[in-house]
């Protein structure tokens, strides 16, 4: 990370807060913790944060209102910590535009891996995008057709959804890499992720069954326990 | 209820209160016109007669005019008459066959014209008579000589009590009548509703199984079917309550093991690293157990519609098995899926995922070493009935419904141990949520279960 990420956390439970201060400023970001919903809202607008984290359920005002507050002005990237954990609740923060949601409890590994998905998405949605490259034929024996939305191989097209094939592009470009659940979620299905969120499993699951359907053998998407998936040569072991 | 609803469209049927209703008022509206005019014309009837006593007054009046005649003449009625003057303010004559007074005294002209019984032009033409009525009495032993002709005097006018008995006719008696009918509209309609507050009151009272009598619901009416359906209620709620403190009591059970366990891990363990395993594993369980039961709870709480969307089976299948395989150590050959690709559902995928890796991981945690768990199913009509076979030997017949209450856990019978008894419960709340079902059945070989969805 070039300079250190800047994080609002808004967090009203003392010990839970200062464990996450602690445990983010470890992992290399700066920190501003605040304890008060007013404050904090008024914060975030005043300075440039790559990333709120915060609370529902917080003294002076709620994470909802002031998720909707924020989005009168500022586009900062928001996460949202919440115990109540109700799907409708969920779906509600997402409606107001919060960028992922993070039930409680959570381990302080997953809360970075979202916090870096959202960077790196966001740092992808600044880049001034390059004039892409020369994707067809770069692979040999799959071809991507950016028109028509889908992956070629020995002619035979796969079928491939819209969702499936930015997913299986997203691999491609980034191929060999391990992409988390969260980043996939964020870049490709433009939500956050929750643990009984199987959408992007179901897409991968009918990415590998198109790919084998045509025969494309050279390269597979796999699973990497805990990480997320990466798109590698068969005979690669992780 | 039904009549209610469609009031003008259909007729209420046949045992509807309507029609119990309207005969009952066709019925009294009847009875009480016909009361009224009928007294009321025996009451004017009775009315209208001269007492015993003014026929036998009168009678004897007759008798004292003709004894005068025959004994005096003119000279003796003019007597008699003046005698009678002074009992009787009315006027009094006797006449002969003739039409002629019997006194000296001759009839004037309006006399003469009241002894016809004719009326006069400007006379109000009524059905009653107009002043007192002349009455003309022959003489009682020669009924040829003469008559009596007298204005009945006052006191003997029939007809003083009419107003009393105009008022027990159309006042009193239609009044009593009418609160009979109170009284029976009352006992028909009412006293069941009395009946029904008493039942809530006694649901306020924490008497849940307490049942609305037996004439209140087999009544065939409408308050019949409001009272089958309070009771319904009544066994549902009770129900639900069973069922809730049931829940309640098995959760807490299930959330102090761990807290107890962790309790002596804390006492007890002396190792540092240790504690901190300990303490890890006991933690994962705890936090499983807690999301199991309160998805659960939301599953039977939530009732926003859920996002559906067509779901193959076979690449769900490919997914769920990839998960179960990583987590057992299975190969994915020992899991099978025998549908083709032309399987299609519609459904909730998260939902429907998640029942059916619960039921894939109860499976394959109950079979025997090197057993097969298959995926088949075939189309029926607007739905795919599918179903997942293990080899793990099957339950007990009497535990097929048993295994999908909440913390059910079957014990022995079945290799493999493990879980809170959630899995199922959840697996098949989260089906009925998107118009499935699920239920159990044994092959002798092991256990299948089978689901029900809606085809794409």
């Amino acid at each position: 990370m070039t300079p250190a990420a800047s994080i609002l956390t808004i967090e009203d439970d003392l010990v839970l807060g200062a464990y996450v201060h602690e445990h983010l400023e470890r992992s290399g970001f700066q920190v501003t913790w605040c304890q008060n919903g007013q404050q904090g809202l008024d914060m975030a607008r005043a300075r440039a944060f790559d990333v709120v984290l915060m609370d529902i359920l917080l003294p002076g005002l709620d994470g909802l209102s002031i998720l909707t507050d924020l989005r009168k002005s500022h586009s900062t990237p928001v996460i949202l910590m919440s115990a109540l954990g109700a799907e409708a609740d969920r779906v509600s923060g997402f409606r107001l535009g919060a960028d992922d949601y993070l039930p409680k409890p959570f381990s302080m590994l997953e809360l970075r891996v979202r916090i870096e998905a959202i960077l790196r998405r966001v740092a992808l949605d600044r880049r001034p995008l390059p004039a892409r490259p020369a994707l067809c034929e770069d692979v040999p024996g799959l071809r991507f057709d950016d028109e028509l939305e889908d992956v070629f191989h020995q002619q035979h097209a796969a079928g491939l959804t819209r969702s499936e094939f930015r997913l299986l592009e997203t691999l491609h470009r980034n191929a060999e890499e391990v992409l988390s659940k969260a980043f996939l979620y964020q870049h490709v299905l433009q939500r956050g992720y929750a643990p009984h969120d199987r959408s992007l499993d179901m897409h991968i699951s009918q990415i590998r069954r198109k790919l084998k359907a045509i025969g494309y053998t050279e390269r597979e998407v796999r699973t990497v326990w805990g990480r997320g998936y990466t798109l590698s040569g068969r005979d690669d072991s992780l | 209820m039904t009549a209610f609803e469609r009031p003008l469209t259909r007729l209420p049927g046949k045992h509807s209160l309507f029609w119990k209703l309207a005969c009952l008022l066709i019925a009294f509206c009847l009875l009480m016109i016909w009361l009224s005019w009928s007294w009321g014309r025996y009451m004017e009837q009775q009315n209208a007669y001269l007492s015993e006593e003014a026929k036998f007054t009168l009678g004897g009046y007759a008798a004292g005019a003709e004894q005068a005649w025959n004994r005096g003449g003119h000279a003796g009625v003019d007597a008699w008459l003046q005698m009678l003057g002074a009992r009787e303010t009315t006027w009094v004559g006797v006449i002969g066959n003739d039409l002629q007074s019997l006194s000296s005294s001759p009839l004037s002209s309006s006399e003469s014209q009241r002894l016809t019984f004719l009326r006069g032009l400007d006379w109000p033409v009524s059905r009653h008579v107009k002043g007192l009525p002349w009455l003309k009495i022959a003489f009682p032993t020669d009924p040829e000589a003469g008559s009596l002709v007298i204005e009945l005097p006052q006191r003997f006018m029939p007809g003083r009590y009419q107003v009393f008995w105009r008022v027990v006719t159309n006042g009193v008696i239609p009044g009593l009548f009418t609160l009979l009918l109170c009284i029976g509209l009352y006992r028909l309609l009412i006293m069941p509703l009395n009946q029904l507050r008493e039942q809530a009151n006694a649901w306020r009272a924490d008497q849940l199984n307490t049942r609305l009598s037996q004439d209140a619901t087999s009544r065939q009416d409408e308050l019949g079917e409001l009272g089958r359906a309070f009771d319904h209620m009544s066994e549902r709620l009770q129900g639900t309550v069973v069922l809730q403190q049931q829940l309640l009591r098995d959760m807490s059970h299930e959330l102090r093991t761990p807290l107890s366990r962790l309790r002596v891990a804390c006492d007890s363990e002396q190792d540092l690293a240790q504690l901190r395993e300990r303490l890890g594993r006991e933690i994962d369980a705890m936090q499983r157990l807690v999301e199991d039961s309160l998805q659960l709870a939301w599953l039977d709480a939530e009732r926003a519609p859920l996002v559906k969307e067509a779901i193959q089976l076979q690449a769900l299948w490919d997914m769920l098995r990839e998960n179960v395989c990583f987590e057992s150590d299975w190969p994915a050959s020992r899991l099978p899926c025998l549908l083709g690709p032309e399987c299609w559902v519609r459904g909730n995928l998260n939902g429907l995922a998640q029942a059916l890796e619960n039921i894939l991981r109860n499976a394959i945690r109950h079979s025997p070493t090197g057993g097969v768990v298959c995926l088949d199913g075939r189309r029926e009509g607007e739905y795919w009935h599918l179903w997942l076979e293990d080899q793990g030997g099957g339950i007990d017949e009497r535990d097929l419904e048993r295994i999908f209450a909440p913390f059910t856990r079957l014990d022995g019978s079945r290799p493999g141990d493990g879980g809170f008894g959630l899995g199922l419960s959840i697996a098949r709340n989260a089906l009925q949520r998107q118009d499935g079902s699920l239920w159990a059945e044994n092959t002798g070989a092991g256990l299948r279960m089978h689901l029900r969805l809606p085809a794409l």
